[in-house]
């Protein structure tokens, strides 16, 4: 061997280096220029045999030109394997239009999604939920809410019987008397929504089942500017922050003032159009402070208690917010229709 | 009730009013105003004169008309269809450029001959045909001779320029279903003077009647004789008048009794004072037996319905109808008046048990004015000698119990202002109250009597003073602000959570959300009644035999929502709804689910059917999301409900060894009884409430095992009836303390299993707490489980 060959022995390796195209041809290289068999590296055992001074410089030659070959090498190599990572990944291009997997969310009637909206308003102003049978007595459904045997009042309300003393409730109030009941006397922040059920033809705004929210408070010093607020705060909320509300006198047996509650026409924002009837007010919710005699039947002292109490239409509520024409549609569950109400909030 | 502005005009002033600012004023202070209707309405009308009535030339009904409209109009010519159209009638002629109610003329030319203006019917003008005779409605009104040729105001001519207001009078105020209490609220509202008739007693002999009551239901009665009347048309300020009420015309004596009605609020009574068997007039609640009533249709009294007796014979059902036995007719000249105040929950018994509501009838249920008997037969005997020629007049006689007392409230100042939220000044509350014909008696320190008017039945408290103050004064002046009450947590009950949650988790597996209906009919009460038989309720007075019954389950109905999607191109369904069910015996939540069709979840490209399994999963999840055990549960092969389930396919699903809940695929017949399609379909029914308030101890977190873990998969072949949950029991028993996890990973039948057997393979995880373990300790312990696989269920390992 001849170290005078070293030059060409490095010219040859680049060469190579530069012509290789993949790993293959690198592996090939390092096998023929960097392998114990190469020329170059047995260049290194001739060493020996050579006088110390000539070794020294003889033996720097070759490492110069064995680190300038894996240099190289090297370097090749990792621009080779890039290239080929990036051809890899090029190949497993996707259709990324192509369905998402586990996408399915169910479509929660619109009727659910008001009770359970409105009901987190009233638990975040600090309400408790209370609940009341369906079949409900007679007792609780009209006696302790001023209504008594024969009062032309009950006419407002067609009844469903099932004998003398049993019937669907017409109305969530029942649940107030219960909860006046249960309470015993002590203060209360209730509501409580649930299914109500009237005489009435289904068409496209009656429908023999229906669902209310029933609101209570009872407390010292309760008056009707702490309803209106209560309701404003709720109006906003379910509604959006531009919302007025507008009271107007009514009548229900179980409240006195009783108030008919209005809220500005989300449409039109109080302008006037066909969703109001151009009036720039919608009617949303009765109300009104509970009538003495209903406390004192339940065991409230009406000198020292006073409260406010509300009931509003959970359909009425969803067919304003969503613009449903047809209560009926609540009812009738078409997936066509569920599948439009998947978002959460 | 109809308020005709006309009539109301006369007793207190509207002037400066127009009818929507009577009817915001009336609204706002709670007497909702449900419509203005106009009597009749039109504009460029005029009354003219036919002249010429010629036949047109190519029409075999219509005619050529030459009208005289005055001398402002001169002589136009008009197209009439009309069959009454004829030479010298006079007609009411809308000329071009009119707006009707339903139509705008314009000049034209029918059939080649040129028309200006259209002859009317009333019709066209608006009116209701239940005022106009047959005549009126089948061709052009007819004026009468005299009427004025070229007269524009023929709406005030007619006595038709009238606005009608529709009060929706509620439970409370009955006061107002009078004209005269109209006008005082309206005179209130709008601090107008009202200014009301008053009427003299005529009386010219002493009357041999006697009246009385046998019964509290009855408190007052009073009657009058007069003699000597005639029965005729009513004058036709009358008829206008009533019609703008919304009443009809029947006669003199009949409209004074309506006239007097509307005006007082309180049902008059007539009887021919010469078919009566007796004079004398008796109350009485204990009468039983047959009734041929006005109507000729013959009523079954009971005991407690309010009679009026003469000689112990009915001669009329109290407020509600007379007998035909006395009834007044074209030949009654003899006559006695009652005036009468019954008890109204007897009324609205008896005339919602015989079907017969009236005005009178619905006035006595609300309430009527018990103190005002003279004044109403004064007013009605000065129209009977005005409109009926009456001549004889005898004096009232008059029953009474009650005393007329008014009631006194006392209230203050700070009291009414405390229930409204509000800071009126004592003078703001004495002007209201004292508008609304109260006396106020304000004492110094702002403490206040007020004595009610009789007619105003409903005001008995303070709270009811407040309402009267605020509905006046405008709730607008109430302040908004939200109640300084104690604090207190707004939170769902744990119950109340739970429920949520269990909705939710539903919703984000992709199941759709129902709600139907409580009611279903009696024959679907009974089905897939899966959990148990309890006594239903049962209406006593449905509106209709489909919704006659309160479920006990809710299944059926979502079935039939699935029926309904499946009939609307639906493919696969995933359906659940909770709900309160109500039986005689219980009250519960119900939770059921239908899965129909393919799990398409993951997409069309890996649809999955819908299985058993589906379902199961669904209930393992919902159990781990309220955090419930695998050991608190199990799923058992049901026995029961064969018709109902496929018996292969379903369980029953027991929690703490109770059967809550039960589920399976739908048995091929219901699924054709349902006519849900081709595709297995699969459901659940479960009651909710043992799993929503079970206990459930927090979490207490446990070490992550710090040695590592071996998992060896295991095959074998088994009988095919061997559930798998009774190899993994084996399983844990035999590994007990090194088997960490046993899971089934196939099943296989078919193709290189033999008939009857299943091929099971189970993945096992082996771990120790305290040390790693070795792989004799791995082998020892597969063995001991390959032996017993082998001794207990003749498992045959495959390799």
């Amino acid at each position: 061997m001849e170290l005078a060959n070293l030059q060409e022995l490095l010219n040859s390796a680049l060469k190579d280096i530069s012509e290789a195209k993949n790993s293959d041809d690198i592996n090939n290289i390092r096998n023929a220029y960097l392998s114990k068999k190469s020329a170059l590296m047995s260049m290194f055992s001739l060493l020996g045999k050579m006088d110390p001074e000539q070794r020294k410089e003889a033996g720097k030659e070759i490492n110069d030109v064995k680190v300038a070959i894996s240099e190289k090498l090297e370097e090749k190599q990792k621009d080779i394997l890039a290239k080929e990572l990036e051809e890899k990944l090029n190949k497993e291009k996707i259709d990324i239009s192509l369905p998402g997997r586990d996408f399915s969310l169910g479509g929660k009637n619109p009727f659910h999604i008001i009770i359970d909206e409105m009901t987190d308003i009233f638990l975040g102003m600090g309400f408790e939920v209370c609940n009341g049978p369906e079949v409900e007595t007679d007792n609780y459904n009209f006696e302790l809410l001023n209504i008594p045997r024969d009062h032309p009042a009950r006419d407002m309300q067609d009844t469903f019987y099932i004998d003398e003393n049993t019937l669907l409730r017409t109305h969530t109030s029942p649940v107030q008397a219960r909860t006046m009941e249960r309470k015993g006397g002590k203060p209360i922040k209730m509501i409580a929504p649930g299914k109500t059920y009237r005489r009435d033809d289904d068409d496209a705004t009656h429908s023999h089942q229906f669902a209310q929210i029933e609101g209570l408070v009872i407390d010292k010093d309760i008056n009707i500017g702490h309803l209106k607020a209560t309701l404003e705060l709720f109006a906003r909320k379910m509604f959006g922050e531009g919302r007025e509300i507008r009271l107007r006198s009514s009548f229900f047996p179980f409240t006195e003032p009783s108030v008919e509650v209005d809220i500005s026409c989300m449409n039109c924002g109080g302008k006037g159009c066909s969703m109001c009837k151009g009036t720039g007010w919608i009617e949303i919710l009765g109300g009104g402070m509970v009538h003495p005699n209903v406390l004192k039947m339940n065991g409230y002292d009406p000198d020292k208690y006073s409260g406010f109490a509300f009931g509003i239409g959970i359909e009425r509520v969803a067919m304003l917010r969503y613009g449903i024409d047809d209560i009926r549609k609540f009812y009738t569950n078409d997936v066509r229709f569920l599948h439009q109400f998947k978002k959460k909030i | 009730m109809l308020v005709s502005l006309k009539a109301l005009r006369q007793y207190v002033s509207l002037d400066g009013l127009n009818e929507e600012e009577i009817a915001k004023g009336l609204t706002f202070a709670g007497v909702e105003v449900e419509d203005i209707e106009r009597m009749a309405s039109g504009t460029n009308l005029v009354i003219g004169e036919i002249l010429e009535c010629e036949n047109h030339p190519d029409s075999d009904h219509l005619h050529v008309l030459k009208v005289n409209l005055g001398d402002k109009y001169g002589v136009e010519q008009i197209v009439c269809g009309a069959p009454n159209a004829r030479k010298g009638l006079k007609v009411i002629v809308a000329r071009v450029g009119a707006k009707l109610p339903q139509v705008e003329i314009k000049k034209g030319v029918i059939r080649g001959v040129e028309s200006n203006g259209m002859c009317c019917s009333l019709l066209e003008l608006g009116v209701d045909s239940k005022y106009l005779s047959e005549k009126q409605t089948s061709g052009i009104e007819e004026l009468p001779l005299d009427a004025p040729v070229g007269e524009e105001d023929v709406l005030g001519y007619l006595g038709l320029d009238d606005i009608v207001l529709n009060l929706n009078v509620l439970a409370n105020r009955p006061d107002l279903l009078s004209l005269f209490n109209v006008a005082r609220e309206v005179g209130a509202i709008f601090s107008r003077e009202v200014k009301l008739p008053s009427f003299e007693g005529i009386e010219n002999f002493k009357t041999d009647l006697t009246v009385g009551s046998k019964t509290k239901r009855c408190t007052q009665f009073a009657g009058k004789e007069i003699k000597g009347l005639v029965i005729k048309e009513s004058p036709d300020w009358m008829k206008s008048f009533l019609q703008s009420m919304g009443v009809r015309s029947i006669n003199n004596l009949v409209d004074i009794g309506n006239y007097v009605m509307l005006m007082t609020g309180q049902p008059l009574h007539m009887y021919d004072a010469d078919k009566l068997p007796v004079h004398a007039l008796e109350a009485r609640d204990d009468y039983q037996g047959p009734f041929v009533a006005l109507d000729e249709k013959t009523y079954d009294v009971l005991p407690n319905d309010i009679v009026i007796a003469s000689d112990n014979k009915p001669m009329c059902l109290g407020g509600v109808m007379g007998s035909l036995a006395c009834a007044v007719d074209e030949k009654t000249t003899h006559l006695y008046i009652e005036s009468a105040s019954f008890d109204g929950a007897s009324i609205r018994r008896t005339s919602n048990r015989l079907g017969l509501a009236s005005e009178s009838s619905s006035r006595f249920v609300k309430g009527t004015n018990h103190f005002q008997s003279e004044y109403v037969i004064n007013m009605a005997s000065k129209l009977v000698k005005d409109l009926c020629e009456g001549k004889e007049f005898s004096n009232i006689v008059n029953y009474q119990i009650e005393k007329a007392e008014q009631k006194v409230i006392s209230s203050s100042v700070k009291r009414i202002n405390n229930r409204l939220g509000t800071s009126f000044s004592k003078e703001e509350i004495e002007a209201v109250l004292t508008r609304l014909n109260f006396k106020v008696e304000m004492n110094k320190d702002e403490t206040f009597k007020v004595t009610v008017p009789l007619y105003r039945l409903d005001v008995t408290c303070d709270a009811d003073l407040s309402e009267e103050v605020i509905r006046l004064l405008g709730l607008e002046h109430v302040k908004s602000e939200l109640p300084c009450l104690d604090t207190t947590l707004g939170a769902l009950s744990l119950e109340q959570t739970r429920i949520r949650n269990i909705r939710n988790y539903l919703l984000d597996k992709g199941l759709d959300e129902c709600l139907t209906y409580s009611l279903v009919s009696e024959k679907e009460a009974s089905k897939m009644n899966l959990l148990n038989e309890e006594e239903k309720y049962v209406l006593l007075n449905p509106l209709t035999d489909e919704h006659s019954t309160f479920r006990s389950h809710v299944l059926h109905s979502l079935l039939k929502v699935a029926n309904y999607n499946v009939s609307r191109q639906a493919k696969s369904l995933a359906l659940f709804e909770v709900s309160n069910v109500q039986t005689k015996q219980s009250a519960s939540t119900h939770l059921a689910i239908v899965l129909l069709g393919n799990d398409y979840s993951r997409g069309l490209m890996e649809k999955i059917p819908y299985d058993f399994y589906h379902m199961k999963g669904i209930v393992e999840g919902m159990m781990e999301n309220l955090g419930l055990e695998v050991s608190r549960y199990k799923f058992e092969r049901l026995n029961n409900h064969l018709d109902e389930l496929h018996p292969g396919k379903s369980a029953g699903l027991y929690f703490q060894n109770k059967l809550i809940g039960v589920l399976g695929e739908l048995h091929p017949n219901k699924i054709n009884e349902y006519d849900l399609g081709k595709n297995p379909v699969i459901v659940l029914e479960l009651r909710l409430d043992e799993l929503v308030s079970s206990k459930v101890s927090v979490n207490k977190m446990k070490p992550i095992h710090r040695f590592p873990f071996v998992t060896r998969d295991l095959a074998f072949i088994i009988d095919k009836d061997v559930e798998a949950k009774d190899i993994i029991k084996a399983i844990r028993l035999v590994g007990k303390g090194i088997v960490t996890n046993a899971e089934v990973f196939d099943v296989y039948e078919g193709e290189h299993v033999q008939e009857g057997k299943k091929s099971l393979a189970i993945s096992l995880t082996y771990q120790k707490e305290d040390a790693t373990l070795t792989e004799k300790e791995v082998s020892d312990a597969e063995d001991k489980i390959k032996f017993e696989l082998l001794k207990t269920f003749h498992a045959e390992l495959r390799m």
